[in-house]
């Protein structure tokens, strides 16, 4: 600290982030049971005022079908699946505060910071209209039920592991300097994750970097994986094979004559 | 120790699975049952997808049921042209079957026609079971003298065209009644990731009346049959068939399958049912009650946007 420093002037140098994965390529072989992911990154603000910074994770984007039970003559049954189009197979949105704290509802919305500002929706016949105070909003044949059906999913994903929002997932080890950690689940998709790392102050965004990770299966899950989809009859008919064989091969072994 | 699967895309406990393989497989060999009523409720228990517990379980049974039909041949219990006649009903079946469950996955309903199919089918055969072995074990023990014995079988049975000679069942019937049950037990496998042997068994003893020392290498044999259609159908149709998961639990469902034949000889044939009318029951009500309790979570994600 150098109190005796002249006031920098504001246009001198603007407030900057920057960050590193330790880690770019996760790689999911037999024994992947999920991974967590270390993120360096460091605040350059040469007028040090407080700071805030949200590190937001997106996986691959997956179409998402989610049913409704109902009870119909006493049995509880799924109601015909409705389709969230545009919403990320993996979300976190870690932070070093709540981000309600950090910044106003518009600016999170914009940004699409928090599970609550991630914009999937559900394609059929959609309408907009302001509902809850929130212009804009996607309503679609769901109607007023929207709401129960993106929390829903929101709720499920969560419980998989596949979102969360970690109000203090974002930890300053020193000045100036932070510390994220994310935690990958086993059932994580497989694919392109864009990181972004925003710095905030004065609940403005100031300044963003983007990272990227790669979440891919190596080796013989690989070549499995990809034999199963892009020649599934071969596939097949070899693993009937070799399920075949295993059995008479026991039987022979246990043959006693 | 936990292992990935790459299809399910899950890891797993692999000593879990091969155990698990084991006792079914052990199951499957001492009542001649693929055991898939017993293994696809537990794998969707333990967290692996509804869809690919389903198909990867045709592999599983095919080789558990291999690995015993030779066991069952050696002793000349298999009738070889009786489970040929099921298994072309059978292939008729399944086919259709994987379609159905293809529309049943888009519709959302997959889960539904599956635990109410439990319900149904493991509910009336396993009660059925346990009613007619309860009985004969209870006049056995009060030295009551065995009912009249209906010999006199359904005439339908005999009206019927087609009629063929099955030497080893010691029957002259049509071939339209195991044809259907062929048809009808291939449809059963696709839906509900089984065998059909707890179908096929009382079928073919109640309804075919073949000599029950047959009965069960015949249900293994068609069920081969059936099952390894459905297992290619499965992979090639809806790409839902893991061969790491079928592989960890078939080094135990083999192993299982053979130490379950030979235990098979040293049990009464009726207290044998009535046990596995016991497990019939409980799985199927297991599977089906769920239906009728409200739902924790009203809402519930489905795996594969593309059906």
């Amino acid at each position: 600290m150098t109190p005796a420093l002249p006031p920098t002037p504001p246009q001198a140098s603007p407030p900057a982030v920057s960050a590193a994965l330790t880690e770019t390529t996760v790689r999911v072989n037999s024994d992947f049971r999920g991974d967590r992911i270390v993120l360096y990154g460091a605040v350059f603000d040469p007028r040090s005022r407080p700071s805030d910074v949200v590190v937001i994770v997106r996986g691959p984007d997956e179409p998402i079908r989610i049913a409704r039970k109902s009870r119909v003559a006493g049995v509880w049954i799924n109601s015909r699946p409705v389709v969230f189009q545009g919403a990320p197979g993996f979300y976190i949105a870690a932070s070093t505060r709540p981000l309600d704290d950090i910044a106003r509802f518009g600016v999170l919305r914009r940004l699409g910071a928090g599970v609550d500002h991630l914009t999937f929706n559900a394609p059929p016949e959609p309408g907009v209209e302001t509902r809850y105070g929130v212009r804009d909003m996607v309503v679609s044949r769901l109607g007023a039920d929207y709401l129960d059906w993106r929390n829903a999913v929101v709720r499920l994903k969560e419980k998989d592991g596949l979102y969360a929002v970690e109000d203090h997932g974002v930890r300053f080890v020193d000045k100036g300097l932070f510390r994220a950690e994310i935690a990958l689940p086993a059932e994580a998709p497989i694919g392109r994750y864009d990181v972004r790392i925003l710095l905030f102050q004065d609940g403005q965004p100031v300044s963003e970097k983007a990272r990227t990770l790669i979440v891919e299966q190596v080796g013989f899950e690989r070549a499995l994986y990809l034999w199963a989809h892009q020649r599934p009859w071969s596939y097949g008919l070899a693993a009937m094979a070799f399920a075949l064989g295993a059995g008479w091969a026991a039987s022979s072994a246990f043959r006693r004559d | 120790m936990d292992i990935y699967l790459p299809i399910a895309e899950v890891s797993v406990n692999a000593p879990l699975l091969v155990a698990l393989g084991a006792l079914v497989g052990f199951i499957s060999g001492l009542f001649g049952i693929g055991g898939g009523f017993l293994m696809t409720p537990v794998l969707v228990f333990l967290g692996i997808p509804p869809a690919v517990a389903v198909a990867s379980m045709s592999n599983h049974v095919a080789a558990s049921s291999m690995s015993s039909v030779i066991s069952y041949g050696r002793r000349r219990a298999v009738d070889f042209r009786m489970g040929g006649v099921l298994a072309a009903g059978g292939v008729v079946g399944a086919v259709i079957g994987v379609e159905v469950f293809r529309w049943l996955r888009l519709l959302g309903q997959a889960d539904l026609v599956v635990a109410l199919s439990y319900l149904i089918f493991l509910g009336v055969i396993g009660g059925l079971m346990l009613w007619e072995s309860a009985g004969t074990i209870l006049r056995r023990r009060r030295n009551a003298p065995p009912p009249p014995r209906r010999d006199r079988r359904p005439p339908w049975l005999y009206g019927l065209p087609l009629k063929l000679r099955f030497p080893s069942s010691r029957l002259y019937i049509s071939v339209i009644p195991p044809l259907l049950l062929g048809a009808f037990v291939g449809v059963l496998s696709a839906i509900m990731g089984v065998g059909g042997g707890f179908i096929l068994v009382p079928a073919m003893v109640y309804v075919l009346r073949m000599p029950a020392g047959v009965v069960v290498g015949t249900s293994l044999f068609q069920i081969i049959i059936t099952t390894a259609l459905t297992g290619v159908l499965q992979a090639g149709r809806n790409q839902t068939v893991d061969v790491v998961l079928a592989t960890l639990l078939l080094v135990g469902g083999v192993l299982g399958a053979q130490f379950g034949a030979r235990a098979s000889a040293r049990f009464r044939a009726e207290e044998l049912r009535a046990i596995l009318a016991f497990i019939v029951l409980i799985v199927g009500l297991r599977m089906g009650l769920g239906l009728f309790f409200t739902p924790q979570e009203p809402f519930v994600l489905m795996a594969g946007a593309g059906g």
